[in-house]
């Protein structure tokens, strides 16, 4: 049965993970996510789950490593700071292939930066969430609701690739307060583990054993598997959303809290009779390359980029698909001060009737 | 009479450990607890980074190999979620008392239901003979090449004395594995941890008293020599904690 | 209809409870609601801003620059986000503490010692029910009833008496924002 509430993001998210079947949380607090640990520290244990407050950000993300290889759905979340920290726990889960989710409900950087929402993390999230050249699916939702069905199909994706996945959003998503409709509880049995899982309740006769640390011929394979799946992320796992691109001459590129605000700014610009549409990237990785490079660039004057971050990060994405085959503009507010429907509808407007420069 | 056996955790294969190195002991006592206990399939070797992770290539039984200095945090995330598993760690000084503390001392203080067994023969192995932090006053290494200055580098840690300031654990002890006397007593203290986490009792730590001879520079037998002169009696072995009981 | 409310005062002062409350009651009558809290480093004391969209239609941005409903508990409040209203909105302040002058000559001004009122009734925390009641008085944005039962749910573990003045200051509130209506 699924349930209305009116929920807080970063509780939306939590309750979300615990119907996907996480039984597992670690993590660390940190402003703008401490709904997260807060709600799942009652809430796992109530369906046989474990929660534990980790010493540090690398802790709690190695205990998620543990938890994981035993074939528990585990996850952890954090805000900018703390995802540095777990940069490395994290190239550990890829290097181990093990699924985990990791959520990053970002603030402003870099350093401590700002508790306020910023979306100031795209380019760690989707280049170099640690090192050794890895990558995981970035998830970017922009509702309570959409991070409900992201987080709920999260681990598929994960177990489906025995790599982690990432949810990021910002403060605000994570802090917003709305209606929300829960899916039902995932019923997961001992059948539902994993095969390579550690746990000796799938009867397993051999050695099991993970490891995130190979010879030379082996781990060169394991690169160029991880590179194929990469690919075939691009061809089957794009979720982009788009809006009023049919006759657009102007096409905002927004993801996540900038798309709502930007949306709204469309929708009067178009009701004034401005042909403009927008890309929505739900997937920041893979990114939907194919959706921007095959706009008609004989009618399509100028992409806008924006984000809630200066300077924009998802620029040079965009640009690769462009091609320089119309202009790239960018607006956004960075270091917590938030971006609001007026100033985005004005920044648009500007571009719109050539009073702003290219870039 | 008793009859010599293959300890049946130990894979079939030449071990690449340096000759004389005690991790080689220290795996086979180890090894012949879980036979004992009758614990070798339900065991699981969460192994660090190190000389022991070499240890992927030496065991039979379960592993997961882990970050630098985080067996301890993995360990909890595997004890949570499968409570029923003999799991073990097994870590060096290095991973161990320098960028592993906070994950030692703070799973030590949870009083999580596993076993860290501590390998400390005073130096990075691994990486070619760096100080450690439990590296002597006046050791050299590669690092402290005029010998371990503690106006610069401050003092061996003592990890079981730190982690029997907490309440938590229930078993904390060191052993020498340089004499017959003191491998035996170190089998029985592993032993007894391994009981006291298949009880359910709580946080049990096993130190024991390596050596490297490669690092150190001396033969197989200087090195045991020259643990009775300087690692004895300063990391002093004996029961620190017993809650066992 | 959309319409947008910012309320605004100091940590302890029941701000963001009365934000939450008013969204939920929205959403009861089958309207949609957002909730957004502006939060800081203070857990006391600090300065308390949230801001709530209450639509017929799904909402699409919870970022509106300005606003049409602005409730200032305290003059820092008042004179911070005073800009923020759109002309003809109404202006709610807590004239027990807002004490600066309104520079502004087209919003409606409602002004009420809610501070007051509310220690007449018994307690000081039934402030913010009061000034939540005054904006149902004037806009009728929720039905008393809705908010009552919003009341009844949140005050459900608490003794009863926690209930009655909540609903006393909830009618005491309806009075006074009625002589407002436009």
């Amino acid at each position: 049965m699924s349930e209305k509430r009116f929920m807080k993001g970063n509780e939306a998210i939590a309750e979300a993970a615990v119907r996907a079947g996480c039984r597992f949380f670690a993590g660390y607090p940190i402003t703008p996510q401490n709904e997260i640990p807060e709600y799942l520290s009652w809430r796992l244990p109530e369906v046989g789950g474990a929660y534990v407050q980790g010493e540090s950000e690398i802790a709690s993300v190695n205990m998620v490593y543990g938890a994981a290889a035993m074939g528990t759905r585990s996850m952890t979340s954090s805000s900018g700071p703390g995802i540095s920290l777990k940069a490395e726990g994290i190239s550990y889960l890829a290097s181990a292939m093990l699924p985990a989710l990791i959520v990053n409900i970002s603030r402003g950087g870099p350093g401590l930066g700002s508790i306020q929402p910023a979306q100031s993390d795209y380019l760690q999230a989707t280049k170099a969430l640690g090192h050794g050249g890895f990558h995981a699916m970035v998830f970017a939702p922009n509702s309570a609701q959409e991070a409900v069905n992201v987080v709920y199909n999260a681990w598929d994706y994960a177990e489906r690739d025995r790599n982690p996945v990432l949810v990021l959003m910002d403060g605000c998503l994570g802090n917003i307060m709305e209606e929300v409709e829960l899916p039902p509880m995932k019923e997961l049995s001992d059948e539902d583990l994993p095969e390579w899982s550690l746990t000796r309740r799938n009867g397993r006769d051999y050695q099991g054993n993970i490891t995130p640390i190979y010879t030379e011929p082996i781990l060169e394979g394991i690169n160029a598997m991880a590179g194929e799946m990469y690919k075939a992320w691009e061809e089957e796992d794009v979720q982009v959303e788009t809006y009023e691109l049919d006759d657009a001459e102007y096409v905002v590129v927004a993801y996540g809290i900038a798309s709502r605000v930007a949306k709204e700014a469309i929708m009067e610009l178009r009701a004034e009779g401005y042909k403009i549409g927008m890309i929505r990237p739900i997937t920041l990785f893979p990114f939907p390359k194919k959706t921007i490079h095959d706009l008609d660039y004989s009618r399509v004057k100028g992409i806008i980029d924006i984000e809630m971050t200066i300077p924009a990060q998802m620029r040079e994405d965009i640009e690769l698909q462009v091609a320089e085959r119309c202009p790239v503009y960018e607006y956004g507010r960075s270091g917590g001060c938030l971006l609001d429907d007026e100033g985005v509808y004005d920044a648009i407007k500007d571009i719109l009737t050539g009073g702003a420069d290219n870039g | 009479m008793a009859e010599y056996k293959r300890s049946t955790q130990i894979a079939d294969a030449p071990s690449g450990y340096c000759p004389g190195c005690l991790h080689s002991l220290a795996t086979r006592l180890i090894s012949d607890v879980l036979d004992e206990l009758g614990q070798g399939d339900n065991s699981l070797n969460v192994i660090s980074v190190g000389c022991s992770a070499l240890n992927i290539l030496y065991w039979n039984n379960d592993f997961l190999s882990v970050a630098h200095g985080r067996a301890p945090a993995a360990a909890t995330g595997i004890k949570r979620t499968n409570p029923e598993r003999l799991v073990f760690a097994y870590q060096g000084d290095g991973d161990l008392a320098a960028i592993g503390l906070a994950e030692i001392m703070s799973a030590a203080n949870r009083g999580e239901n596993f076993t860290v067994i501590f390998a400390n023969n005073q130096t990075y192995g691994m990486t070619g003979g760096q100080m450690a932090p439990t590296t002597l006053i006046g050791q050299k290494t590669t690092t402290t090449v005029y010998g371990r200055d503690p106006q610069t580098t401050g003092y061996p840690m003592k990890m079981c004395e730190l982690i029997s300031t907490l309440e938590a654990p229930v078993y904390v002890a060191r052993f020498a594995l340089n004499s017959p006397k003191g491998v035996r007593e170190a089998k029985a203290g592993i032993k007894k941890a391994f009981q006291a986490q298949l009880d359910g009792k709580g946080f049990t730590f096993v130190e024991l008293l390596t050596n490297c001879p490669t690092n150190w520079h001396m033969t197989p037998l200087q090195t045991l020599d020259y643990m009775n002169m300087n690692t004895i009696p300063y990391f002093k072995p004996g029961v620190y904690k017993d809650k066992t009981e | 209809m959309k319409t947008s409310f910012v309320f605004s005062g100091s940590g302890g002062q029941g701000i963001m409870s009365a934000g939450i409350t008013l969204a939920q009651t929205a959403m009861r009558m089958g309207k949609h609601a957002t909730y957004l809290p502006e939060y800081g480093p203070q857990q006391r004391g600090g300065s308390a801003k949230c801001t709530v969209v209450i639509s017929d239609e799904p909402i699409i941005s919870p970022l509106p620059r300005r606003c049409d409903n602005l409730i200032a508990m305290n003059n820092l409040a008042f004179r911070r986000f005073e800009e923020d209203l759109k002309p003809g909105g109404i202006l709610l302040t807590n004239a027990s503490l807002v004490t600066d002058e309104v520079n502004r000559d087209d919003v409606t001004v409602i002004a009420a010692a809610v501070d007051d009122l509310a220690l007449e009734l018994g307690n000081a925390k039934a402030a913010n029910i009061i000034l939540l009641g005054i904006l149902i008085g004037a806009t009728d944005i929720v039905s008393k009833e809705a908010f009552a039962q919003s009341l009844e749910e949140k005050f459900k573990s608490k003794a009863p008496e926690v209930l009655a003045l909540n609903l006393a200051a909830l009618d005491k509130g309806i009075a006074i924002g009625q002589q407002h209506k436009a």
